[in-house]
This record gives C-alpha cells, structure tokens and sequence, in this order.
C-alpha cells in the first residue's frame, strides 16, 4: 500500500508521529545466550534481530589459510571476508518466513540475502582487529525475527553488540543507520526534508540509504543505498545518517555499560581498576 | 578452489610509493579510464566492450512466455552473469563466488531495480503471453574493473537490441520476421551506468578509477555508483572495506556524474553510428530496383 507523504507538509510529522530527526525505540540486550561466545538481541523499532557471535575459533578450513584448499564448510551458505593475515569472518543470515506481513520464504542462497551476508561480513572485517587472530574464523550468525525498515542497519548494529560481547577487539563500535528523503527523483523538489531511520512504509515509498560508520566520526564503512535518487540530495542524507550514527552509538554503549554494571553488581565480575565504572 | 596469485610485497610496496608520489604504473591520471572500445555484433543486441585487457561479452535475447502469475502484466526480463574460468583461473562453473553474485546484484538494481527497461511494455496479452528478455553476460577477459564494464555492455546491448514486431487482430497475435517487418527497439526510460572508486592508503584517502587487476587486488576498500546523466542515483555500494571520509564519497558521486555523461554520449555516439551502418542509404536505397550487377 502506498504511504501517503502528502500530510508530511502539513505537521512535520511521519506516519508514525516522529519528527524528521528522530530514532525510533532502540531496545537492546547482550549476553543473552548463556552458551555462546557473544550475543545480543536488538530492536529498532519493530525491526527485531538476534545475533550469535561463535570465535574466534580454529578454522574449519584444513590446511591453513595458505593452502587455500578448502572444505566447503563454511562457503555454502555463509559470506565470509578474510583480512590480509588475520582471521575469517563468516556471516550467516538466516529470514524467519514469520518476519514479514506476507509469510514469504527466502532461502538461504537468494543473492539478495548473499549481499546482505557480504556487507555485514566486509564492514566488520574493516572494524574488527582480525589480524590478532590469525588462522581463525569468527562465525556471525544473524536472525531476523521481524523486519520493518532498516534491516542492514539492524543486522550491523546486533553483531557489533554481540562482538562486543564475544571480547573481539575492534577500532570502536561499527554503527549503522538509515536516512531517507521526502523528494520524489525530480530535481526542482526544493522542499525536500531528509528523515532519519525509516520504517518499513517509508522505505517502500521514499529513496532511501543505510549508512554504517565506525563511532560516531564521519568515516563511512558501509554505503548502501538502492533506490533512485538526485545526487544533490545524496550529502543531505548521508549527514542526517551519519548524525544517527552517533545517537545509535551512544546507545550500543549504553546497553554494553549498563550490562557491564549488572554483572559487577551480581558479582559475576570483579571490577576492573582501571576502568571507572559508574554503578549507579 | 585455486585462487588468484596475489602480488608480491615488492609489488604491493612498489605500487603504493608510486601512489604515494602521483603515479600509477600504467600512467594514466587517477581519474582516467583505460582505453574503452565498444562495438555491435551484426545481430542485434551484442555488444563487446573492450576496456584496456578487459574484455566483456553481453547478447539479448527474447522469446514469448508466460509470465509470473503475480504479475501478468509484466514482461520478464533477467540478467545472466557468467564468469568462466577462460576469464581467470579463480572462477569456477557452477559456483558462483561472491563476486559473481555481487556483480548480479550490482546488474539487477542498476538495471532491473531502476526500471532503465519498462517491462509493461513487454506484455502482449495479459496473463499469458509476454515476452521475456534475457541478458547473458560473458566476461571473455578479467583485468579489473568488471561491474564498470559489464554494466556498459549490459545497457548497450538492451538499447541495440530490436524484437520483432507484432500485432494484434482480435485473438490471435502475429509476430513477424525480421523480412516481413522491421523488428523494432525496446522501450527504453534512462541509461543508468556504474563508475567504481577503489580507495588506498590507510585512510582511504587515494581515490583511483577503473582499475587493473593488480590495483584491484591492493584496494582497502571500493564504492560503486551507478546514475544516469541526468544525475540519479540508481543504486551505491559501498561493502564494507576501510572507512572512508563521508566527504570524498561525495566527491566520488560528483566525478562519477561526470565520466557517466562522458559514457553515455560515446554510447550514444556508437549507437548512432551502428545505425547509419546498417542503414546504407535509407529508404531511397531499398526502394531502387538497381541491383548489385
């Protein structure tokens, strides 16, 4: 059904009351697979996805990364990307018929998903410092239990939580966001406002773009964007985006600290010296 | 799987510094294409693009079927990619590696996703018949910058191709050969193209287009864009690789503005050509009952 942009003008306000630079609900959890490595469960909005981080571990490949005769353990249905020396990172994702409104099914081996596996796996292989692990493999499985807009930035967002929590080191939180635009593809639209985090009614109707950056700088490592768009309204977008970014980082961090907290608090941790850890 | 040979520390150190002072080993200009040649087969609808040792195969095809039953008002239209092991040792059949699947996809939403192709118009009875166009791509030659070339040889064979006519009488549709009737275009809205930036040195901060092998194999990371010359964005891709500056990708969607309207005037210049070859002396020529004696 198409969404009806044409009240936007009037209040300012989107189909789901939000204002142009607003996130929607962000709701988070880690560790929340006593048995693995790291997880984490993240919802943005009604776009709700669970990650399981398994590694770093030996990879499953024989031989050594050298050899390169692999197995075909690990390529068939994951993505991976390797980093010069370091270890394989291999995303699966795998869709629940149950995530969509029209109950379709989406196998593993759809290109579309493929792609998806690809940017998550070579946007955290350029995050992640790998190279202190060489010869292994650092397995990313993804579910997605309900989409609704966003879902790049979603998967993005989980498995950074969930390789927080697995203790991989990274250069700092890889975050990602998506930005849209009120204009149609026509070029003289100079009313257009860029709108932040869109849902699913919006990324059917309005261009859009999902933009991953590592913390809340300006450096882009991801850039997605498929739908057709002036190139003028290309910078509008990625700024709105990039200043999600730092809002969806700031609360990534907070979920990690607040976990962190708990566990010191329950005693399942000591307290570290050199960290001054606010318990209150 | 064999992979491909990956270059030498001396290669990689090599190619680096003389990045570092401005040059590339083929000395060109950082933002300058290798030599591009397109030509038409004498069917229409193939097209070889030839960029520097890369060389890229794409031909059309179209036959009557019946289409989807959730869309019986539109055409089929799929693109085929095929990386053969003549093109490197790394490519193996029937399964496709990641490069492979991301050049489709970098195909289909350029292409597919832009609606460049109006597949409506493809329709000859609703429900039962319609055409079905098919786009095989054959990469003949791999020396880096594949999506760049593909693309060109994907979007120039579709606008050389002509499907035969056809009419309808009541029921019963007639397709004509190309004697009876002069076979006629696709219906064509835009002419997206895609132009990849690959990124160096440890920021990103190196910008080079279409680049070898080699230059392929040492990027930290790479962004394509594909837009048509009235400046709209298709589809961009950036998987991954080192961040890069959010500000030198807008410089990238602007340069690549500018090297797509070079692209698609040479297209349209070759395109304009092919037709003048076929059509020696128009209708003048056809009517005159001069024969070869």
């Amino acid at each position: 059904m198409p969404l009806d942009t044409s009240t936007y003008n009037l209040a300012l306000l989107r189909v789901d009351g939000r204002r142009w630079n607003d996130l929607r609900r962000l709701h988070g959890q880690i560790r929340t697979q006593a048995a693995a490595d790291g997880s984490s469960y993240l919802e943005m909005g009604n776009t709700k996805v669970m990650c399981v981080v398994t590694g770093p571990s030996e990879s499953a490949r024989r031989g050594g990364a050298g050899g390169g005769a692999g197995g075909p353990a690990a390529s068939s249905s994951s993505s991976t990307a390797t980093t010069p020396n370091g270890a394989e990172i291999a995303v699966t994702i795998v869709t629940g018929g149950f995530s969509t409104v029209d109950r379709k099914k989406r196998s593993r081996t759809d290109k579309r998903v493929q792609e998806l596996q690809a940017g998550v796996a070579k946007a955290l292989a350029g995050a992640l410092h790998a190279h202190l692990y060489p010869r292994s493999t650092i397995a990313v499985s993804l579910h997605v239990l309900s989409q609704d807009g966003s879902l790049l930035a979603c998967l993005v967002n989980a498995s950074t939580l969930a390789l927080v929590d697995a203790g991989v080191p990274m250069t700092d939180y890889l975050v990602a966001c998506t930005a849209g635009s009120t204009s149609g593809h026509g070029a003289g639209d100079e009313g257009a406002d860029p709108l932040l985090d869109l849902n699913g009614q919006e990324e059917q109707e309005l261009p859009f773009l999902t933009l991953g950056t590592l913390g809340a700088t300006d450096r882009v490592a991801l850039l997605v964007c498929e739908s057709r768009v002036q190139v003028g309204r290309l910078e509008g977008m990625m700024a709105v985006a990039a200043d999600g970014c730092g809002h969806i980082r700031a609360a990534l961090d907070r979920i990690v600290r607040d976990k962190g907290a708990q566990m010191v608090r329950e005693g399942a941790i000591a307290k570290g010296e050199s960290i001054g850890m606010d318990l209150d | 799987m064999p992979r491909e040979a990956e270059p030498s520390l001396n290669e990689k150190a090599f190619f680096l510094q003389a990045l570092q002072d401005g040059h590339r080993l083929d000395g060109r200009k950082f933002e300058q294409f290798r030599q591009l040649d397109l030509q038409f087969g004498d069917q229409y609808g193939v097209a070889d693009v030839t960029l520097g040792k890369t060389r890229v195969l794409a031909k059309v095809s179209a036959e009557v079927t019946v289409p989807y039953p959730d869309r019986p008002f539109d055409g089929i239209f799929t693109i085929t990619t095929e990386l053969s092991p003549m093109a490197s040792p790394a490519f193996e059949v029937n399964r496709p590696t990641e490069q492979e699947v991301l050049l489709s996809r970098l195909l289909e939403k350029t292409v597919r996703r832009s609606n460049a192709l109006d597949t409506e118009s493809l329709c000859l009875i609703a429900g039962q018949k319609v055409w079905s166009i098919r786009v095989d791509l054959h990469v003949l030659s791999h020396d880096g910058n594949l999506m760049d070339a593909s693309c060109l040889a994907v979007v120039a064979a579709l606008r050389h191709f002509r499907k035969p006519d056809t009419s309808m009488e009541g029921e019963t549709l007639t397709i004509y050969t190309p004697a009876e009737r002069e076979p006629v275009p696709l219906s064509w809205l835009h002419t997206p193209l895609c132009i990849t930036f690959s990124f160096y040195g440890d920021e990103g901060e190196m910008t080079l287009v279409d680049t070898t092998l080699l230059e392929e194999q040492l990027k930290v990371s790479s962004c394509t864009i594909s837009l048509n010359k009235h400046g709209e964005i298709c589809q961009v891709a950036k998987l991954g690789g080192t961040p890069v500056d959010a500000v030198s990708l807008v410089q990238c969607a602007s340069i690549a503005l500018q090297k797509v309207k070079e692209l698609s005037t040479l297209l349209d210049q070759k395109l304009a050509e092919d037709s003048k070859r076929r059509n020696k002396g128009g209708l003048l020529a056809e009517l005159s009952a001069e024969n070869a004696r």
